[in-house]
């Protein structure tokens, strides 16, 4: 097991915002998510958030997405989960939240009409 | 911390109640990632097992580790710091009667995060749907049932996502139903959140569903500890005793028989 | 001997269950204080929401019936002291009589007695409750020092409210003498009043509060430590309440002697 560094990266395109976020999602630094998350609007964009690298997220984590997708509703943009990987997944079904976010298996779904 | 060294580490730990010794030189190791199951009849010692365990009581001889942490001689600091990675449901829920239930659910947080309100909100709630509670965090625990205490206890346990849940006699007092969906539940969180797990029960039914491996107690000692299928297997009668629910034989000494029926109070 | 030695058993075994009860109930007042000094380095910080509440319990609400027991013990005090001065003729020395008696004695033990009874009980109830239920347990597990949680903010609003009450009641006690004793003696309410303020001097009102900050400590600490202590369910807790109660009255009234022995020796 390698260990991962903990990044957020944000990828401005030309429809949509992309963060990526990578490593053990946790409340040492969940904080920042958030943060990201939120910021990610500015632009008026629909956001995606990638979980591909991500190997475990904790409820602080989830609450920040869902405080995204909060928002995303509030300012009429679209707000997706790309390819979650498995640990993000089984966490989502634990909460039943895979019935409520718009999960994707990439970033070019995202411009797709809903 | 190495990701190989056990969780719990329990060695050579006596206690006693008085005058009686409840716990015999008990020796008990959990890895991480385990469902452990902790077995056994009443006054068995399980019970006082897992209080040591939680760091409630201080071992008379021996040593509690948690996370390599002496509980016994760690710091104030220390022992927080231990607490704020594990998760405890008990047996009566244990939920805070002059608070909400999802102030009881939230209170964790709020002692121990800086985190916003709005997080603090959605984080226990969140838990409060893993329980299957969604929507009842305005009411009093006195207006819960017996089995939606025990759950909203559980959504407290874990609303820290902590590395290590204990979970005093998930099933008792509950119907069958409900203690099933319980067993799932331990098994989710596990699986989901990676958590080790820690059973305390004297439900055979259940112990055999969620267990990885099953220490099983008698007598303040440790009979046995293996997976489902070697305590199955095991010859010891005790052991069978416990799963056949056969009353067990007294071996009756005589002396201390009649001492204790003729002895003057002391 | 044995006929002997029973009794010495029962008596050495109280004496030394109530040593460790002064001890714990000691152990209690330290860390409550230690909390209260150092609980947020601890990460142990002691709620200012949490005091506030307990002072409106204790102190807000006990407010009317503070009122009407001084009020009813400062009219007794003025008929008692009429009646009794009158036999010497010197009605006019019951303004100093009832003017000293509540500040140094009446105000503080009246409201003491009160408090004990109605809040004293009340947190030998909850925590009782709450150890039976092992919500102490889970407080403990949660990372929340019991101490920290339950003793430490009663503790604090105790000894704010226990005085503040006691000025209150000095207040309205005096009120209530005046009220019989003013026609009696031909002045008016308002001149009995002035007459006791200039009468009253501040080492009186002083020996009141002083005494009733102690007992705060008093009500707060065995209330608390019957609560900890409680074994045997539900019955468990009605005996501690009551045994709560007993103990506050009888060491409210012993304190008080020795205080007022040695402060106006």
């Amino acid at each position: 097991m390698t260990a991962n560094p903990n990044e957020i990266l944000r990828e401005d395109a030309s429809g949509q915002v992309l963060i990526r976020l990578r490593g053990e999602v946790d409340l040492s630094w969940t904080q920042d998510v958030r943060r990201a998350v939120l910021a990610a609007f500015d632009a008026g964009k629909p956001v995606g958030i990638d979980l591909s690298a991500v190997d475990y997220i904790d409820s602080s984590g989830i609450a920040a997405l869902v405080e995204g997708l909060q928002k995303a509703r509030a300012q009429g943009l679209g707000f997706a989960l790309v390819a979650p990987s498995a640990a993000v997944r089984a966490v989502l079904e634990l909460a039943r939240l895979d019935q409520v976010f718009k999960i994707v298996a990439n970033a070019a779904a995202l411009t797709a009409p809903a | 911390m190495n990701a190989t060294a056990p969780l719990i580490e329990v060695d050579k730990l006596d206690a006693w109640y008085g005058q009686r010794q409840v716990l015999h030189a008990v020796d008990f190791t959990v890895t991480s990632g385990e469902i452990r199951v902790i077995m056994g009849g009443s006054g068995s010692g399980k019970s006082t097992l897992l209080r040591h365990l939680l760091g409630l009581q201080r071992p008379a001889a021996g040593s509690v580790r948690l996370f390599g942490v002496d509980m016994g001689k760690a710091s104030e600091r220390e022992r927080l710091d231990v607490r704020k990675r594990i998760g405890v449901s008990f047996q009566g829920g244990a939920l805070l009667t002059s608070l909400s239930v999802g102030e009881n659910v939230a209170l964790p947080l709020r002692e121990h995060t800086d985190l916003d309100e709005s997080t603090i909100r959605i984080m226990s709630r969140l838990k409060l749907e893993v329980v299957n509670l969604g929507g009842f965090q305005d009411l009093m625990p006195s207006q819960l049932s017996g089995g939606m205490v025990k759950r909203a206890a559980l959504a407290r346990a874990i609303v820290m996502d902590p590395r290590l849940l204990f979970f005093d006699e998930p099933s008792a007092g509950l119907d069958p139903v409900v203690s099933a969906e319980l067993d799932e539940l331990i098994l989710r969180l596990r699986d989901a959140l990676r958590m080790t797990i820690v059973v305390v029960t004297h439900e055979l039914e259940s112990a055999f569903k969620i267990a990885d491996t099953i220490t099983v107690l008698d007598q303040g000692r440790v009979l046995l500890t293996g997976s489902v299928a070697q305590v199955r297997a095991a010859d010891n009668e005790r052991i069978q005793d416990l799963l056949n629910r056969r009353p067990r034989e007294m071996q009756v000494d005589a002396e201390a028989y009649l001492r204790r029926l003729t002895q003057e109070q002391t | 001997m044995s006929a002997l030695e029973r009794p010495l058993q029962g008596l050495g075994r109280a004496t030394i269950g109530a040593i460790s009860g002064v001890g714990y109930a000691a152990m209690l007042l330290v860390e409550s204080l230690y909390y209260c000094v150092a609980g947020r380095r601890l990460g142990q910080r002691v709620r200012l929401a949490a005091i506030v509440r307990q002072m409106r319990e204790i102190g807000v609400d006990a407010l009317p019936i503070v009122a009407l027991l001084g009020f009813t013990v400062g009219l007794m005090l003025g008929i008692q002291f009429i009646a009794s001065l009158a036999e010497f003729g010197a009605q006019s020395q019951v303004v100093v009589a009832v003017a000293k008696s509540v500040t140094r004695e009446f105000g503080a033990l009246i409201t003491a007695i009160l408090v004990a009874g109605r809040s004293g009980s009340a947190l030998a109830a909850r925590i009782g409750s709450m150890s039976v239920s092992q919500e102490v347990d889970a407080l403990a597990v949660i990372g929340i020092e019991p101490v920290r949680y339950l003793v430490a903010p009663a503790l604090i609003a105790m000894l704010v409210m226990l005085p503040v009450l006691t000025i209150f009641a000095n207040a309205v006690a005096i009120i209530g003498a005046a009220l019989y004793s003013a026609p009696a003696l031909n002045v008016t309410p308002s001149a009995y009043l002035l007459q006791t303020l200039s009468l009253l001097t501040p080492g009186d009102v002083w020996q009141g509060l002083s005494k009733s900050v102690v007992f705060a400590l008093l009500i707060t600490l065995i209330g608390v430590s019957t609560g900890f202590s409680v074994t045997g369910g539900a019955e468990g807790v009605g005996r501690a309440t009551t045994r709560a109660v007993v103990l506050s009255i009888c060491w409210i009234i012993v304190v008080d002697m020795v205080f007022s022995f040695f402060i106006n020796r």
